[in-house]
């Protein structure tokens, strides 16, 4: 890509973002035809949707927020498809990173700022490291897929998460050891010192931290390492073809594992901002429906770490202005989970995004490509 | 040419795109001008409601919620444009579904359930000239624009316990709970046990509490059933049901019971589940409810006074119509049920709870 002349690069850019962009437009039209036929207004809808994720300062706020954790997990799911593995874990390495940094947040107290809060990122950082490991450990020295191990995986970091922060009872449970023992039957952790809180950039009502930028650098940092590293050159090879790369002398389990673990480590930074910046605590139902769509964000944006801002962008869009749209046109919100289903049907299955608008079939390293090498891959 | 009709196309809806991106961005400016003088010149009275995770019409507390809303619209006189609701759709939204009806200028919110309460408290704290009616949520301090719209869940125990202590015929009756982790929950029993023991001191009451944590108490109803069964196979013959989707288990397998309607009967909790639960039909006789859309109407028509309650409010218990089985409640049981209603609301009759 480097070596191409600026045009092609350009137009190579606007053929990676056709798909995604008509799997968008295709998922908003079939969401009108869903509302006309319920009987809703689908220009109240939108107009709506739009006022809500950009119509006035607040709303920006808003998209900015819910941007920050999908292009993390958007991220991790990306990361471990370069390599050909496919991290259906987001969801769990954002509850583990939650955890540890909700455990180192809400001691430590007299640290001062600058250490307590990358400590509690770092911690939020390894335990979705740790658990995203996992995973690639079983891969590489037992072959257990990682599919099935990650989705297993989900349902363990949720109920260790509940447990950390279990109430205890009357009948003699031993409760949780984060649990807040003011907080009485309520199962969840004491608030985040604010010395580990991430700062606002805007402050209440605007509620906009500074976990933004540490998407944004989690981006470049990402961008650079696949294509401008040759860890990053490795991980792509394996990606394409693992036996190839096992013959050219590639590091193939090393890889692996690393690339899971870096993904938890992303998915896990996801769970850490969330908590430090947002909630300021942890407790089960913050848990990681922004892993399972980290699926989508990373296919929208075709697997491409600046794609992934993008799509994550419009996935916050999606989200924030969910509410302005129930407010301002009736529609209920569960149409935009919809909308999101029907895009990455559309991106996953670029067939029929083709179909639909009449397309040529592409030249190599198109949407498809990603989703097929993980599934048939070794 | 046609190598290049896929960018075409792009290019063209790219600038559709822009073009439907200009258009509304202008708008929302025009629109808070117009609400601004709206609500200064007409004094427009307007209520928002935000549910908890789940939809207006769950056919519980978000809807009993929302009847209320609609049934103060309606005494007031509201347009239906007045009185809006959202749907929660993530526990971390509370904050901005709220702030969403601040923006909008409504002048009373509705929070609805127990999980909002954290958020209702700052936004309240924050917006000093909106009332906030927060259903289900008790409040330690007091703030003067948050009325916690909470029930004496003994007291509708206490009249389930009645009714369940004389409909008996073999002198044992039943409770099956979600979590005494829940203040309400225990609330609910020790009325229904004070109940019964009033029309029947020798009563034999089999209470059984969940024994999982809060996020599984009110959520397992297979537990439910098996702990039903397992009373009824120990000679109970009245049994309520307090502890959501849990308490609804039971309810379902007594209903399928041998003598179910006849001999066996049920009691449910929170609103009439003769309506929510019509698997239970066949042995519901009544069920101990928490008024809450009476309790919303009030509260809504007090903030429209000017006369807003900051603090606990607390709203009626009552019990359901009996539906089918009203002929088979005698005329002096159906007496000594409004006997005791009047006498726990006036306080001549103390149900023990929290002494």
């Amino acid at each position: 890509m480097a070596t191409a002349s600026t045009t092609t690069g350009f137009i190579r850019l606007l053929r990676a973002l056709l798909i995604p962009f008509l799997a968008l437009l295709a998922a908003l039209l079939a969401g009108a035809v869903v509302m006309l036929l319920s009987g809703d207004d689908p220009l109240a809808a939108y107009s709506g949707l739009f006022q809500g994720a950009f119509g006035d300062g607040k709303s920006w706020a808003r998209t900015i927020r819910k941007t920050v954790p999908f292009v993390l997990t958007g991220l991790s799911v990306a990361l471990a498809f370069k390599v050909g593995l496919f991290n259906i874990g987001a969801s769990g390495q954002f509850v583990i990173g939650s955890v540890f940094a909700v455990a180192v947040g809400i001691n430590f107290d007299g640290l001062p700022a600058f250490i307590h809060l990358p400590l509690a990122l770092v911690a939020g950082i390894a335990g979705g490291l740790l658990w995203g490991a996992i995973p690639g450990v079983l891969k590489v020295y037992t072959g257990a897929h990682e599919v099935i191990v990650t989705i297993m995986l989900n349902y363990v970091a949720s109920l260790l998460g509940g447990w950390t922060v279990y109430a205890g009872g009357t009948q003699g449970q031993t409760p949780g050891p984060l649990w807040d023992r003011t907080a009485g039957a309520i199962s969840e952790t004491p608030d985040v010192l604010s010395s580990a809180q991430l700062p606002w950039l805007f402050g209440p009502p605007y509620r906009v931290h500074y976990g933004i930028f540490l998407a944004l650098a989690a981006a470049v940092l990402i961008w650079w390492l696949i294509f401008k590293t040759p860890l990053g050159f490795e991980m792509r090879t394996v990606g394409h073809n693992m036996r190839a790369a096992r013959y050219a002398g590639i590091r193939v389990n090393y890889t692996i594992i690393l690339a899971m673990a870096l993904a938890g480590g992303l998915a896990g930074l996801a769970g850490a901002i969330e908590t430090l910046g947002l909630n300021h605590k942890f407790a089960p139902e913050f848990g990681g429906a922004v892993g399972f769509d980290g699926i989508t964000v990373a296919l929208l944006g075709q697997t491409h770490p600046f794609g992934v801002l993008l799509a994550a962008f419009m996935f916050g869009a999606l989200d924030g202005g969910a509410a302005a749209m129930q407010f301002e046109s009736g529609v209920p919100a569960d149409i935009i989970q919809i909308i999101q289903a029907l895009v990455l049907a559309f991106v996953a299955a670029p067939l029929i995004i083709r179909m639909i608008f009449r397309l040529r079939r592409q030249t190599h390293g198109d949407a498809g490509s990603a989703v097929s090498t993980s599934w048939s891959g070794p | 040419m046609k190598r290049f009709s896929p960018m075409k196309i792009f290019v063209l809806l790219a600038a559709l795109a822009l073009l439907l991106a200009a258009c509304p961005a202008a708008v929302p400016a025009a629109e808070t001008g117009a609400a601004d003088s709206g609500a200064s010149a007409g004094g427009e009275f307007k209520v928002g409601l935000v549910t908890d995770v789940g939809r207006v019409n769950d056919r519980s507390f978000n809807q009993s919620a929302w009847e209320g809303v609609v049934a103060a619209a309606d005494m007031l006189g509201l347009a239906d444009d007045d009185i809006k609701y959202i749907e929660t759709q993530d526990a971390k939204d509370y904050a901005d579904n709220i702030q969403q009806f601040i923006d909008a200028d409504y002048n009373v919110i509705v929070s609805v359930g127990f999980a909002l309460g954290d958020a209702t408290t700052v936004a309240a704290k924050e917006n000093p000239n909106v009332f906030f009616i927060g259903v289900d949520q008790f409040q330690g301090e007091l703030i003067p624009n948050i009325a916690g719209l909470i029930f004496n869940e003994d007291h509708s125990g206490y009249l389930a316990g009645v009714l369940a202590g004389s409909l008996s015929q073999t002198g044992t009756i039943a409770a099956v709970l979600g979590t005494d982790l829940v203040p309400p929950v225990v609330a609910f029993n020790e009325g229904y046990v004070a109940g019964a023991q009033s029309v029947n001191p020798d009563i034999n009451v089999i209470s059984t509490y969940h024994p999982g944590e809060i996020s599984q108490a009110f959520v397992d109803p297979e537990w439910g059933a098996a702990t039903a069964k397992q009373a009824l196979d120990q000679g109970a013959d009245v049994i309520f049901g307090a502890g959501g989707i849990t308490g609804n288990g039971a309810l379902q397998e007594i209903a399928t019971a041998d003598g179910a309607g006849e001999t066996v009967f049920c009691i449910g909790v929170d609103t009439d589940q003769w309506n929510t639960v019509p698997a239970a039909q066949p042995c519901l006789v009544s069920s101990a409810m928490k008024l809450i859309t009476p309790g919303v109407v009030d509260l809504v028509s007090l903030a429209s006074e000017g006369n807003f309650p900051g603090g606990n409010y607390f709203g009626d218990a009552d019990l359901a119509p009996f539906h089918d089985f009203d002929d088979m409640i005698p005329q002096e049981l159906k007496d000594l049920l409004e006997a005791t209603k009047a006498g726990l609301i006036d306080g001549s009759i103390d149900t023990g709870y929290g002494n």
